[in-house]
């Protein structure tokens, strides 16, 4: 089962992804993130702003995600997406340092395909161009557990509808550790263990890509 | 040109060298020093001083924002992260420009742009007494620096300093506009001997007040004049310096 | 969050300049912002940029039954939404007033001027037809909303390709596009929408305003009017009184207006198709500016995953033990089973009647569940402090076992 994955070349391929930060004149962090042609996702970012009485929490900054699809009204896949990528948020913004406040991530699908992975990505970026406080950064990585066992990364939608499983990680910039992990489909312990292996070797690719693009906008001052 | 932000605050964006060490959340400053910033590690053993941009943790200091690494070896040294960001938030000292929201009782309710609207009592004016209350309408501009800015409370800001004087501080004039940038922006026209202010100042006079939230507010003798200035100082965020220096040679030779 | 409030000085500037017919980014009176059209990968997806103003615009269709007072034509369908990005005074569910007069807008212009040909969209008279619909997602609000969203419906649906269908007898056949190429729409003619604002009580008029100028108008006026200087819609709004003569000039320049936006939008088409048909890359990634500084785009990179299995091996192997195996699911009645028991009822003494299947697992085994014969699951997990995962929340599906 696992041997068959270790054959071909030991090596999986990211697409290309691109990135924009910086767009949108009214946000206070704004970005954009594009994998490979299609899935591609707007983020914008304000905060800390003023929260509503009924929603501030006394010690920390109240962070709302919301998702919006490209055609339709938001629905229940979309309100589940919010609640991981809230989830995955808070667990690296500071909001200690702002409490009574609110901190809103808009998130527009852009194109028909959406990975939660490159949402989260987006997210991140749209964290870092705001200039919130950050305790680590995050990114996203989707595994596809293909039918004969092997392990692959960022799959596009015909080799997701294949796959077994989808496995998708938000890995932490400190020490890769997993901020969150959905799957849907059924593998077993080794094969998750082997995606997150591979996830997180993955992780430092994206990570190098945030850096770069942000020396890029540095670069001129 | 007569520059209304006479009294800036304490500098600490001061002269040092720009070491163009681009910083991410999640770098623990350990990593920083091993790049080859020799002296920073002395000065860091000596109890500098660690400013915006880095929280300090037990096993170290743990950079928050991603910037640029600057240093300034005066005064015991400090560190901090420079980075470009759009929001403003609140900090003890720090002069800005905020706008009347409401009146409510004895005090103004200003916004400055952060998360909250800030207070500021009718008497904190220059030879404001019970009877003798400034005249201060909603909408109007008022340029004050924070006396209360921490997180926990509602910031407040006061129009005189400690002795009493308004030292630039007060009612902004009627006329003239004011616009937004970023706060890098400011910091850079902030600085001892800016570039941008200079050549500008050999264009037209104009008077100039600078927010550190943000905030400009520009007068020029006519509405041509302060409109130019406007631009070229929202533009400034993205052009260098040859560029600047180009666009302001054409528009001084149409003069 | 609330909007930046404007100030007096800025009011009282803008109203000034204006009467010396000056405008804020230098532009005349009369003058638009850079329109710049881009479009998706998918048919029908475009994003319009205005001067600073963004617009997202999507069409998508489906087969359903018609309406019963009009049983062969198609339905069109438009939906604009303001996006809480847009602008910081736009939160979901507090906008309404704004939001129904755009929308009312958008409506009258694309659906009650007949530019889609609809008795087109008809596959099975009174039983078949095609479902048109517009998603118009405004992304960042610099003023104007209105022309914005008219371009980019109007290049959406000129962009878009429905499914071929065939009819014979009383068999459909609908193709998909690796069949049959997909049909454009049937449109006959592009209304576009000029919008135009009043000062002074009337005196000073300028086009095209800025999220600035709109805070500081008296009056407003929309023409919908397309390259054949045929007006689509007019409206009028705020607290100024127009004189038929002021109407006439506006619908003058509205025209001129009209035809020159009709050619740019005409170019970005050709452009696309070109594009496409030779086989070039096309896409918003594509239209991205990558000299821009704040751009960056990374080709397919490689990621070794040689030594993956034995970083899992290992991981395995020094990760602790997995709580003891939950026993086989109890079946109780058909459809309904139970995993594990639940704890002991902290409340107290409840009636014996109230009986609650204990269907959440307080276990951190997650070998249990994979190990579960025929469970299809979509797990959350989030990692403890001491490494292990703990399940927090998940559905099961539980075929009976027969």
């Amino acid at each position: 089962m696992a041997a068959v994955m270790a054959v071909e070349s030991g090596q999986s391929r990211l697409r290309p992804f691109s990135c924009e930060l910086g767009l949108l004149s009214r946000p206070d962090g704004r970005a954009t993130f594009l994998q490979g042609v299609t899935p591609s996702v707007l983020a914008g970012l304000y905060g800390p702003v003023e929260a509503k009485i009924s929603k501030e929490l006394p010690d920390r900054a109240a962070l709302e995600v919301l998702l919006r699809p490209k055609v339709g009204l938001p629905g229940v896949l979309e309100r589940s997406r919010e609640q991981l990528l809230r989830q995955t948020c808070e667990a690296v913004v500071l909001g200690a340092l702002h409490p009574r406040t609110a901190i809103t991530l808009v998130l527009q699908v852009l194109s028909d395909a959406s990975l939660l992975s490159c949402c989260l990505n987006a997210a991140c970026m749209a964290l870092l161009d705001a200039g919130l406080p950050l305790a680590a950064l995050f990114c996203g990585v989707t595994c596809a557990l293909q039918p004969d066992g092997s392990v692959l990364l960022d799959p596009t939608a015909r080799q997701e509808q294949e796959a077994r499983a989808i496995l998708t990680f938000a890995i932490g910039s400190s020490e890769r550790k997993v901020l969150m992990a959905t799957t849907k489909g059924s593998c077993s312990v080794e094969e998750m263990q082997q995606c997150l292996a591979a996830a997180q070797g993955a992780a430092d690719t994206i990570f190098q890509f945030y850096r770069d693009s942000v020396r890029r906008r540095y670069c001129k001052s | 040109m007569r520059r209304r932000a006479a009294r800036r605050p304490r500098p600490w964006w001061g002269s040092g060298a720009a070491r163009d060490l681009l910083l991410l959340p999640a770098q623990y400053d350990e990593d920083a020093e091993g790049d080859g910033c020799g002296s920073a590690r002395a000065e860091r053993r000596r109890g500098a001083a660690v400013r915006a941009g880095a929280a300090a943790l037990r096993a170290g200091l743990l950079v928050t924002k991603c910037g640029l690494l600057r240093h300034r070896p005066a005064g015991g040294g400090a560190f901090w992260v420079d980075s470009q960001q759009k929001r403003y938030v609140p900090v003890k000292g720090d002069h800005v420009i905020g706008i009347v929201t409401a009146k409510a009782g004895d005090v103004f309710r200003l916004d400055v742009g952060g998360s909250e609207p800030a207070s500021l009592s009718y008497l904190a004016f220059e030879g404001a007494t019970k009877r003798n209350r400034p005249n201060v309408q909603v909408g109007d501009l008022i340029y004050g620096q924070f006396l209360v800015a921490n997180k926990d409370m509602e910031p407040e800001m006061v129009c005189i300093d400690s002795s009493g004087k308004s030292s630039g501080m007060g009612i902004i004039g009627q006329d003239g506009f004011l616009f937004k940038v970023s706060l890098g922006l400011i910091r850079k026209l902030l600085a001892p001997k800016c570039e941008i202010i200079q050549e500008l100042s050999q264009l037209y006079p104009f008077e100039l007040v600078l927010g550190m939230n943000g905030r400009i507010w520009v007068k020029a003798k006519t509405v041509q004049q302060t409109l130019i200035i406007v631009n070229i100082l929202e533009a400034c965020e993205y052009m260098s310096a040859e560029q600047r220096k180009q666009a302001l040679a054409k528009l001084s030779g149409n003069r | 969050m609330k909007a930046t409030p404007l100030s007096n000085c800025e009011r009282r500037f803008l109203l000034r300049a204006i009467q010396e017919k000056k405008r804020l980014d230098g532009r005349q009176c009369y003058d638009y912002r850079n329109i710049r059209v881009s479009f998706g990968a998918e048919r029908g997806c475009c994003i319009v940029e205005l001067g600073r103003t963004r617009v997202l615009a999507q069409v998508s269709c489906e087969l359903v039954s018609p309406k019963p007072n009009r049983p062969t034509e198609g339905v069109l369908f438009f939906n604009l939404e303001l996006s809480p990005m847009a602008a910081p005074g736009l939160e979901p569910g507090r906008q309404s007033e704004l939001l129904v007069s755009l929308n009312r807008l958008l409506e009258r212009c694309l659906r009650d001027s007949k530019c889609i040909d609809t008795e087109s969209l008809c596959v099975v008279a009174g039983e078949k037809v095609w479902q048109i619909r517009l998603d118009v997602h405004l992304l960042n609000h610099d003023g104007n909303i209105t022309d914005a969203a008219s371009i980019a419906g109007i290049v959406a649906l000129c962009h878009f390709r429905r499914p071929d269908v065939s009819v014979q007898g009383e068999e459909v056949t609908v193709y998909t596009p690796e069949e049959r190429d997909p049909v454009p729409l049937s449109i006959h003619h592009m209304p576009i929408c000029v919008s135009f604002a009043f000062f002074h009580q009337g005196t000073y008029l300028l086009v095209d305003p800025t999220e600035r100028e709109e805070r500081v108008m008296d009056g407003f006026l929309v023409i919908a009017m397309n390259k054949h200087h045929e007006i689509c819609t007019i409206q009028s709004s705020g607290v100024v009184m127009l004189v038929p003569d002021q109407i006439l000039r506006c619908s003058k320049i509205a025209a001129v207006k009209v035809t020159e936006i009709t050619e740019q939008i005409q170019k970005a088409l050709e452009n696309d198709q070109k594009a496409r048909k030779e086989g070039g890359k096309f896409g918003f990634a594509e239209s991205i500016p990558f000299q821009r500084i704040t751009a960056f785009k990374m080709e397919s990179a490689a990621v070794d995953t040689n030594d993956v299995e034995e970083q899992a091996k290992e991981i395995i192997a020094k990760a602790d033990p997995p709580a003891e195996v939950f026993s086989k699911p109890v079946l109780l009645a058909a459809g309904t089973a139970q995993i594990g028991e639940g704890v002991e009822n902290s409340w107290g003494d409840l009636e014996e009647s109230e009986k609650e299947e204990a269907a959440e697992e307080e276990g951190e085994s997650e070998a249990a569940a994979f190990e579960c014969q025929k469970v299809e699951t979509e797990d959350t997990m989030r990692e403890t402090k001491n490494g292990k995962y703990c399940f927090s929340w998940y559905h099961i599906l539980l075929y009976p076992f027969l």
